[in-house]
């Protein structure tokens, strides 16, 4: 089959989300499982696309229009792409399912039409190979996740949609200057002859350039001090929306920011921009862990969480070297395999029993032992037990941290992870030895979905050496910029 | 002939207005103007960096070719983030009137239901 054909991937819910009114008009019963199939078709293709990359070793260069970049402009799947578009289509499929249960409020079309939206947009930052492009798709992904927010139509909704608005604002207003100051200096937006000409414009240009990219990109990707949204979001948003802002959204933002870092190396001045970010992702974990201590809110305190998992990522993604890297991309697979599980048995407790509440999960092990458990095992992994699979993540990332040089964030990492054990050991102790109830019946289909997350957690945690080698294919994808260059065929203009 | 630096002390000027209207005011509706301002500053920015001295518009048309013609591409970067702008200001003006639904005011000191 053609490569080219790999465009699906961004054609497809594209298409798809402006065929949901057509769908509605036929039968307004028929757009939830609309929504399903086209997530089912997107999980088709992306396994596809996986499949070619992983097997060819080389990635896929799809061109707009058959023009070479950087006159066209150019999807970039490889490894690192391949692997995440694969996770964004299965986590989307699952979340589609679990919004058939969980959402009520109408109107259900927009709501399809939404989700499919966000879905591009995340799909279409990881595989775009243009920084305008790149643009476009964070656009996309924000504003449909402002408008999920608000969705539920509540004041609430409506303050955190709001709030995340005006960050996500300024944000992509810096991102825009910073392209317009790259765009000035080097005349080019594509990614791979950016890279070729780092090395060749002035350094405080390319410096102030890439600082205010990572900063406009701080937003979505949940870095202190832009991430005063993020809490307020992931508790305000439809309990599905939230299972995907922390699986993909973000990681989309993150991989935006390493891939945007790494194409600069460079650069003279780099490591300054590195060091600005390690302080950044330091300061989110810490932040987050103690700001998870106080909430009275499951789904909030699981958002805190969330984010100081990230700030962890970033801070891999920063330390400048190989194993940082690869770390990082490992972190982040079995960070969106635990965060889907453990929002997903939370969002079905907020279905279940109106709210997410410490108290409403008292006794939760006698009402719903099927979530129960799901929630005890991913709760355990988050926390970085042996033998769960973000053990060997968290271990890979502390150690790339030491050799890197940066023990004192190793340190106040490690820190902040005992905090993280506490409130994560005070849920389990609520759900199990707390509190009486009736045995309540769980959907078998959701059951279903939330034993694959936890089978998949204890086989990484048990046998990680398959996930790990696929997460270092991924690493150099994005660490290895020579190849990347050689990867794409420019034409000889301007360089 | 106006000096190209003219340019560029306006936009920034129009982004640090926009962005002061962010941080500082109390009313959400001014808070959503100084983003539109700001927006419009950088996209001016990036106007300012395609353009050159002395030549028009990139339209083809009779007497104009490439050679006479400003960097087309700033232009094209313009009217995307243009749209987009569009977008979001809607967005949250639709919001703005949720919030003022719920909370019967505009100010960001007491929209404050969400806290921790």
């Amino acid at each position: 089959m053609n490569e080219q054909y790999a465009a699906l991937i961004i054609a497809v819910p594209l298409i798809s989300a402006f065929f949901v009114p057509v769908i509605k008009a036929i039968s307004k019963k028929a757009v939830m499982p609309f929504l399903l199939l086209v997530t089912i078709l997107q999980m088709g293709i992306a396994g596809w696309v996986f499949s070619e990359v992983y097997t060819s070793g080389k990635p896929i260069i799809v061109m707009a229009g058959g023009w070479r970049p950087p006159v066209g402009i150019n999807l970039y799947i490889g490894h690192f792409a391949a692997l995440f578009v694969l996770i964004i289509a299965v986590i989307s499929f699952f979340t589609a399912y679990f919004s058939m249960k969980a959402v009520k409020v109408e109107p259900l079309d927009k709501y399809a039409m939404l989700f499919l939206l966000l879905m591009l947009g995340a799909t279409g930052m990881i595989a775009t190979g243009d920084i305008f492009n790149l643009f476009v798709f964070m656009e996309i992904t924000a504003i449909t996740a402002y408008a999920l927010t608000a969705y539920n139509k509540t004041g609430e909704a409506a303050e955190a949609s709001m709030k995340y608005m005006i960050l996500g604002g300024v944000g992509s207003s810096f991102f825009l200057i910073g392209i317009a100051l790259i765009y000035g200096a080097t005349g080019t937006l594509n990614m791979a002859q950016l890279a070729q000409l780092a090395g060749s414009i002035n350094p405080t240009v390319a410096q102030v350039g890439l600082a205010l990219l990572i900063f406009g990109l701080a937003v979505e990707a949940e870095l202190f001090p832009l991430n005063a949204w993020a809490p307020d979001a992931y508790q305000a948003a439809p309990h599905p929306i939230t299972v995907m802002f922390s699986a993909f959204v973000v990681k989309a933002g993150l991989y935006a920011a390493a891939r945007l870092l790494y194409l600069m190396q460079a650069v003279s001045t780099w490591g300054s921009v590195l060091k600005l970010l390690v302080i950044m992702a330091v300061l989110t974990v810490v932040v987050a862990e103690f700001s998870a201590l106080r909430q009275r809110d499951v789904k909030r305190m699981i958002a805190y969480s969330s984010i100081s998992q990230v700030g962890m990522i970033a801070f891999a993604l920063a330390l400048g070297s190989q194993a940082g890297v690869d770390a990082g991309v490992f972190h982040m697979v079995n960070h969106a395999i635990v965060k889907a599980l453990l929002f997903l048995g939370v969002g079905y407790v907020g279905v279940k029993l109106g709210g997410t509440k410490l108290e409403d999960f008292e006794g939760l092990g006698r009402r719903m032992p099927l979530t129960a458990f799901a929630i005890t095992v991913g709760s355990l992994s988050a926390v970085g037990i042996p033998l769960f699979n973000i053990f060997w993540s968290k271990v890979r990332i502390m150690l790339a941290g030491v050799s890197a040089g940066y023990t004192w964030g190793v340190a106040l990492i490690l820190g902040a992870s005992v905090v993280e054990a506490v409130y994560y050991l005070r849920l389990i102790h609520r759900i199990w030895f707390a509190g009486e109830g009736e045995r309540l019946s769980e959907s078998f289909a959701l059951g279903a979905i939330m034993l694959l997350l936890v089978a998949l957690i204890l086989v990484i945690g048990f046998y990680p050496n398959y996930a790990w080698s696929l997460a270092q294919k991924a690493g150099a994808d994005i660490f290895d910029v020579t190849k990347y260059i050689g990867n794409v065929p420019l034409m000889g203009v301007g360089a | 002939m106006i000096s190209i630096s003219v340019y560029y002390f306006g936009a920034i000027s129009l982004i640090l207005i926009g962005l002061y209207a962010v941080l500082v005011k109390k009313n959400l509706l001014k808070m959503l103007i100084g983003l539109s301002i700001m927006e419009t500053g950088v996209n001016l920015l990036l106007i300012s960096v395609g353009y050159i001295s002395g030549r028009s518009a990139p339209i083809l048309s009779e007497g104009i070719g490439p050679t006479q013609a400003v960097d087309p591409i700033p232009q094209a970067l313009v009217l995307t983030a243009i749209v987009i702008g569009v977008a979001t200001t809607a967005m949250a003006l639709s919001v703005a009137i949720i919030i003022y639904e719920k909370y019967g005011t505009l100010n960001v000191e007491e929209i404050r239901r969400l806290r921790g």
